[in-house]
């Protein structure tokens, strides 16, 4: 499989996570949810192996997705390129079982796969390396 | 729609290919035989051979436009070149050297060797020595970590491109002395020893499939699972990668209609076609079949949308339901296994394929009328 080389050490990823949630923090205070879960989405998912950074960045993608309220809107806004690394989220919130968190991701997944198709679910499925 | 003749021949069928004047097509109907059959008239077919030999399912059958000659590999890791003498079929065993089951096969250009790609992370190059009137099997051990799904000839008889489970494709050469000739060009690529990888594409995350040259040799294309096709423009030391994400199933296998000019077969039963602007940029252009403005709407298959409103549950309001399949009209009920091309090869341009699938059906397409619609690239 394609291999990749782990981009920084763990804590600088933290470090950056850390940041991040701080802005996604002001901008949900701002109502610009759609600002917010697109910051939360970017450098996702983290070059690495490590399990804390991707855990840190599920927590702060998970706080941008549930706030979501209007999903039709905010996916007209989120550029194509995102869609994959969203299906990814969607799924790990999915697989957490807690009931609000599945409840927005199965509606937020109905929504994406209208747009994104099948192939992004394939994609999702199928790589192994860049898992969140 | 573009498909000129359906025939269902069998359940399944696993793989076929055409005799050099288009008329009988050799198709392994999902069991260890090789069915012949001809084309007497409009969906007329009748079956003059069976080919009885292997003892497991068949896996690649090609047959030679020159030399016709048929070769077949199976996953009971024997392959057999077939030769018609009087009338019958008859085979010729050749020790392939292999402990794993045979994948696929392709004869060369100039048909004096064929290669085989297995389970067994190996690819067989086998070519006919004319003092012991056998045919010898020369492997590459290296490099592959996992099965070789598919292998395809560069024009120029040497070089080969195959693609593995292991997500990569890579290109070798494979030069035999007494059989290839040397290039008289200093530092071509044709002038490595056999077995030597020129090049390793490390563009997927998944399996990939169905690897196929271009008609000039300059471009390669190949599939990988994950719903992505990959095109590498000037292969050679710095080349072009490109990888095209779409959004539909998976694909198979691919067909090079033109030099810039794709077709993809798959898991979604309709063909697709690519192709590349005039900036050199690849894209999804359509489906064969349909019309370009009913592609952008959302369009699942009437077996999914059950699936999906019991996935969503009480959550769906709105219908996810959309049947334009059956307006679609499509020819395949199954994933379409392999596509072969309808025309002499190393012409630039392919006006007729066929496509086999799983659900036993051939069916054989024409481009003569599509010209205006598939644009300048064709």
């Amino acid at each position: 499989m394609a291999e990749f080389v782990e981009a920084d050490n763990a804590e600088a990823i933290i470090a950056r996570i850390e940041t991040k949630s701080r802005k996604i923090e002001s901008l949900l205070k701002q109502y610009k949810h759609v600002e917010a879960l697109k910051t939360a989405l970017e450098g996702s998912p983290p070059k690495t192996r490590d399990e804390r950074c991707k855990s840190a960045n599920w927590i702060v993608v998970h706080r941008a997705l549930m706030a979501i309220k209007d999903i039709d809107g905010m996916l007209n806004a989120l550029d194509a390129e995102y869609y994959d690394i969203l299906m990814k989220y969607l799924y790990r919130g999915l697989s957490t079982g807690d009931r609000p968190t599945c409840d927005q991701c199965l509606k937020i997944h109905e929504k994406l796969t209208e747009r994104a198709g099948l192939g992004c679910i394939l994609r999702c499925l199928t790589d192994t390396i860049n898992t969140v | 729609m573009a498909a000129v003749d359906v025939h269902r021949f069998a359940e399944s069928i696993t793989c076929h290919a055409w005799s050099p004047d288009y008329s009988m097509v050799a198709l392994c109907p999902n069991n260890t035989e090789v069915h012949i059959y001809k084309s007497l008239s409009q969906d007329q077919w009748e079956r003059l051979h069976v080919l009885q030999k292997h003892d497991q399912i068949v896996s690649g059958i090609d047959w030679s436009s020159k030399s016709n000659k048929i070769v077949t590999v199976s996953h009971d890791r024997n392959s057999y070149v077939w030769s018609l003498e009087g009338g019958e079929w008859v085979p010729t065993l050749v020790i392939l050297r292999l402990n794993r089951a045979a994948l696929c096969v392709q004869w060369s250009p100039k048909e004096n060797k064929f290669a085989v790609g297995s389970g067994a992370k190996t690819v067989c190059i086998c070519y006919y020595e004319q003092e012991n009137n056998w045919w010898v099997s020369k492997l590459i051990r290296k490099r592959h970590e996992s099965s070789v799904t598919s292998v395809a000839w560069h024009p120029n008889n040497v070089l080969l491109a195959t693609t593995s489970t292991d997500g990569k494709c890579r290109v070798f050469s494979t030069f035999i002395k007494g059989v290839d000739t040397k290039d008289s060009k200093a530092g071509s690529p044709a002038e490595a020893k056999f077995g030597e990888q020129i090049l390793q594409l490390d563009l997927s995350y998944s399996w990939a499939f169905g690897v196929k040259w271009s008609p000039s040799g300059n471009t390669l294309a190949y599939v990988g699972h994950s719903s992505m096709i990959y095109f590498v423009d000037d292969v050679g030391p710095s080349p072009l990668a490109q990888s095209v994400a779409f959004r539909d199933l998976p694909l198979r296998d691919v067909l090079f209609i033109s030099e810039k000019m794709v077709i993809g077969v798959g898991y979604d039963s309709n063909p697709m076609v690519f192709a590349a602007d005039d900036t050199g940029i690849w894209s999804f252009i359509r489906y064969i079949g349909e019309k370009k403005a009913a592609s952008s709407n959302s369009s699942y298959s009437s077996q999914f949308s059950e699936a999906f409103g019991k996935f969503y549950g009480s959550q769906s309001k709105s219908a996810t339901a959309n049947d334009a399949s059956e307006s679609r009209g499509r020819v395949h009920d199954n994933c379409i296994n392999s596509i072969v091309p309808l025309s002499k090869a190393g012409g630039p341009k392919v006006m007729r394929f066929s496509t086999s699938g799983l659900d036993g059906k051939i069916a054989i397409w024409d481009l003569e009328n599509m010209e205006q619609e598939l644009g300048n690239q064709f």
